[in-house]
């Protein structure tokens, strides 16, 4: 009896891991590290010391704090590959007059819309944690980690910037 | 125009072809950088372009190098055996074995095509894989890619149980150093190097060198013992060179050579031991470069295998060559399709043996296309085609007349016409593979796959043999009828990736025909029966021998379920468990009898296999455990009966310790619950354990 008990119990188990679905929960730091890595397979990638500009709404409360999250993560320089990244917050409202960084990081809920225009204009890759961004085209690439690394290419806003990646990069994203 | 002619006229077009692209972009593959990306291993075994494990549209496994260091292991049978669906017939020790992907387990399987950076590997003058003639340590492989299904619209004929792709670390982004020795119970004794180096910032090289002994099982059996003149204590030597040269900012030059010679004493197709010296040699040339038009790449490559056998009828050498020469352009259109397009020339010529002064050889001319569709970012569609354009030819003489009755003309050869035994064929290949994915965890795969086992060199003439009868001498010989098998295979599967456990869950059916099974050469299949003549007063007397050789025989169908689960602990715990389930059903063409030409795939596949793993890491120590089921099944043995197989359970462990960052040290034993073990109608399998030093520098 106690074995069919223990077997009962095993099988509802199995079954709940399989039926659940699964958490999605962001981890900011994390997107982050693969967004760098995906900036190794730029055409053109940005090697030695590369400033990523971390985009933020004063305003709203939640992209402060995944400033802060990023800043935290970037910490004196994260390395990926060739590259030793630091950061530096930009508020959305100021894109246009960023300067000295080489691409810039979006954090999820700035208007997008303002934000890509205005790095547009600048000639500025723009990555995202939202996916959203990168489908409305507003960003050039957004990458979700949780719970699969999932990378997305909006092929026109990188056009609009000049960006271009390599070919096996590309064969294995999303690319819109 | 003659051949060596060809090969150089095609080579210089496509470099010139080629060439504005050297100023232009490209790299090869940096496996290591993608899979750091992705957070999982990527293959380009499904389809010939880079993609995700998940995202393959066809059932695989990747093998990591860390699973192959934690196995335990010492050969890639062993390896692969862990892997659902696989099956494993271990005839002698050194790793003489036979591998099969779902079923039709048999002496010297034709099934699988094995590759190491996609080079073939498998022996084309049978087909078969001598898995210890492979010019490979573990410890430069990155990842062993498993397919399994039909796969040949990718990589040609006999991917037809499926493919074994064997990654090696790139010597340009990976940088592999590693010795280490071994030694063990029945006087084992490994040792082997890989160094990796850089001259300046655009070459690369790794260099690897290997040698292995151990005793051959005792001459135990189920039943009787083997010849002993057929058994032999195996050993091993391998080198092989894999250099790497930036000749421009996108393009890349991999150069690989490779040398082995091998002995060994493994079963033949008829079932009988045999201890055959192996020597291996091959060279090959990639030229990858990033163009404007997509990665563009160009392989030529030659393979030659020296084969010395003793077989019941004498010893018999072969020398196999066989030249390859393929082109591929890999492209995007648009964001949405990426495709692969192709051409592949190969030449693969065998001397005829024990009676020579033939030669038998085919040319192919094989274009393909691949073509993988994103419908949208959770639906895939991939369609690949193949066309093998085979043209078989015979040159050369045939064997005198047989003396047979004194004062009377010998016994002509049969067929003894060069012209019949010119061949052309187009077989095609196809893959249809639609994945999808409803969610970042989820994915289902449904395909559909036609591949085509072409007949080997050997079947088609380069046997020449004269077999002594009581009733009249035969001739072995090859048959200029035989028509490839063709395979279809259609599947479903349903795979969940399982965050909360780290692990991943997956469940596929699979439903397989196979039309034109490949029977042995036997007295019940004669290909050419012998000439009569009547001399007044005596009666008829055979003019002409008869022949036998192999011909396709029958029919099969192949129905299954794999199962599999595997995870991860708090603790530094890992797990995993997988099934599967396989029933095969056969039916013989008209006339054929396919016990007297050692077809029985239905009994000697086994209906079930299954495979349990738990393993630790904690601090410097690693512990594995890998304990494998195998139900019932029966094997044909010399004597042409099948002989049962009774269900068999194994268990191997490995114990690590790292004594630093540099060394290690590890003791690991195969075969633990038994000091013999029956796994196949020859000799029983014997428990083994090792101890291993390695270093790192």
């Amino acid at each position: 009896m106690e074995f069919r008990t223990a077997r009962a119990a095993a099988c509802v188990a199995v079954a709940a891991l399989l039926i659940a679905p699964a958490a999605a929960l962001a981890d900011p730091a994390k997107d982050l590290q693969v967004a760098a890595r995906a900036l190794g397979f730029l055409e053109a990638a940005p090697t030695g010391s590369v400033v990523l500009g971390i985009v933020f709404d004063p305003a709203k409360p939640a992209t402060v704090a995944e400033r802060d999250a990023l800043l935290a993560a970037l910490g004196p320089g994260l390395g990926a590959g060739d590259m030793k990244i630091t950061g530096q917050g930009i508020e959305a409202g100021k894109v246009g007059a960023a300067s000295g960084v080489t691409a810039l990081y979006v954090t999820s809920g700035v208007n997008y819309a303002e934000v890509g225009a205005a790095a547009s204009a600048k000639k500025l890759l723009t990555i995202s944690g939202d996916k959203a961004c990168a489908q409305a085209g507003h960003c050039v690439m957004s990458v979700v980690t949780s719970p699969a690394v999932e990378i997305t290419v909006n092929h026109n806003a990188a056009t609009a910037v000049g960006a271009s990646f390599k070919a096996a990069f590309r064969m294995m994203i999303h690319e819109i | 125009m003659t051949h060596q002619r060809f090969l150089r006229s095609v080579a210089h077009i496509a470099l010139l072809a080629l060439a504005p692209a050297l100023s232009a972009q490209a790299q090869t593959i940096d496996y290591g950088s993608l899979e750091l990306l992705f957070n999982e291993p990527v293959t380009t075994s499904a389809t010939g372009s880079p993609q995700r494990s998940t995202e393959a549209p066809v059932a695989m496994e990747i093998i990591s190098a860390e699973d192959i260091r934690r196995s335990g292991a010492t050969d890639i049978p062993t390896i692969l055996s862990r892997v659902a669906g696989v099956d494993v017939l271990t005839w002698g020790a050194g790793g003489a074995a036979d591998v099969s992907i779902r079923g039709y387990d048999q002496g010297y399987s034709p099934r699988l095509l094995v590759l190491i950076n996609g080079r073939q590997v498998y022996l084309d003058h049978y087909g078969y894989t001598a898995w210890a003639t492979l010019p490979v340590e573990l410890s430069e492989i990155r990842q062993i890619e498993v397919v399994k299904g039909p796969n040949s619209a990718l990589f040609g004929f006999n991917a037809v149980g499926g493919v074994v792709n064997i990654i090696t670390y790139n010597p340009k982004y990976d940088q592999t150093t590693s010795a280490t020795v071994q030694g063990g119970s029945g006087g084992t004794f490994n040792g082997n190097v890989v160094d990796s180096f850089k001259l300046g910032s655009d070459f690369a090289a790794r260099v690897s060198a290997g040698y292995s002994r151990t005793d051959q099982y005792e001459n135990v059996t189920a039943t009787a013992p083997v010849n002993a003149a057929y058994l032999v204590n195996p050993e091993r030597r391998a080198v092989n060179v894999d250099t790497l040269a930036q000749l421009a900012a996108r393009t890349q030059l991999r150069v690989e050579a490779s040398y082995s010679r091998v002995q060994q004493s493994d079963v033949d197709p008829l079932y009988e031991y045999t201890p055959p010296v192996y020597t291996t040699k091959s060279a090959k040339a990639t030229l990858s470069s990033e163009t404007g038009l997509g990665l563009a790449e160009l392989t030529a490559y030659r393979n030659r295998v020296d084969l010395d056998y003793l077989f019941s009828i004498g010893p018999v050498s072969w020398s196999n060559t066989i030249d390859v020469l393929s082109a591929q352009d890999l492209f995007k259109v648009g964001t949405a399709s990426t495709v692969r397009l192709a051409f592949e020339y190969r030449h693969n010529q065998l001397p005829t043996a024990p009676i020579g002064a033939a030669e038998v050889s085919y040319r192919v001319y094989a274009p393909s296309a691949m073509w993988n569709w994103a419908v949208s970012d959770k639906v895939a569609l991939t369609t690949a085609l193949r066309v093998d354009s085979l043209h078989v030819e015979r040159s050369g003489g045939f064997p005198a007349a047989t003396p047979f009755i004194p004062g009377l003309p010998g016994l002509e050869w049969p067929l003894q016409d060069n012209a019949t035994f010119t061949r052309s064929m187009a077989p095609v290949s196809a893959n249809v593979g639609l994945v999808v994915r409803p969610s970042a965890v989820d994915t289902l795969r449904v395909s559909y796959a036609r591949g085509v086992q072409a007949p080997t060199l050997i079947e088609f003439g380069g046997i020449q043999a004269l077999v002594p009868e009581p009733q009249i001498p035969v001739a072995f010989m090859g048959n200029p009828a035989i028509e490839p098998a063709i395979i279809v295979n259609y599947e479903a599967g349903y795979d969940r990736s399982l965050p909360a456990i780290g692990g991943r869950a997956g469940l596929k059916v699979f439903y397989q025909t196979t039309d034109g099974l490949v029977g042995n050469p036997s007295a019940t299949n004669i290909l050419v029966p012998p000439s009569f003549t009547v001399i007044p007063g005596v009666g008829p007397v055979p003019t002409s021998l008869p022949g036998v050789g192999w011909a396709n025989v029958g029919s099969s169908k192949l129905s299954g379920a794999e199962l599999q689960i595997d995870g991860k602990l708090a603790g530094g715990y890992r797990w995993g468990f997988n099934y599967t389930y396989t029933h095969v059903t056969e039916t013989p063409y008209a006339g054929q009898d396919l016990m007297a030409v050692d077809v029985a795939f239905d009994r000697s596949t086994p209906s079930s296999r299954a495979n349990l793993n738990f393993g630790w890491s904690g601090g410097p120590f690693t512990a594995d455990g890998y304990l494998r089921y195998v139900s019932g099944f029966s094997l044909f043995s010399p004597a042409g009966a099948l002989e049962p197989v009774p269900a068999y359970t194994t268990l191997a462990a490995r114990l690590g310790y790292a004594i630093g960052p540099k060394v290690s040290v590890a003791v690991a034993a195969e075969n633990l619950t038994h000091g013999r073990q029956q796994q196949t109608s020859g000799l029983l399998v014997e428990r083994r354990a090792l101890l291993s030093l390695t270093a790192h520098w």
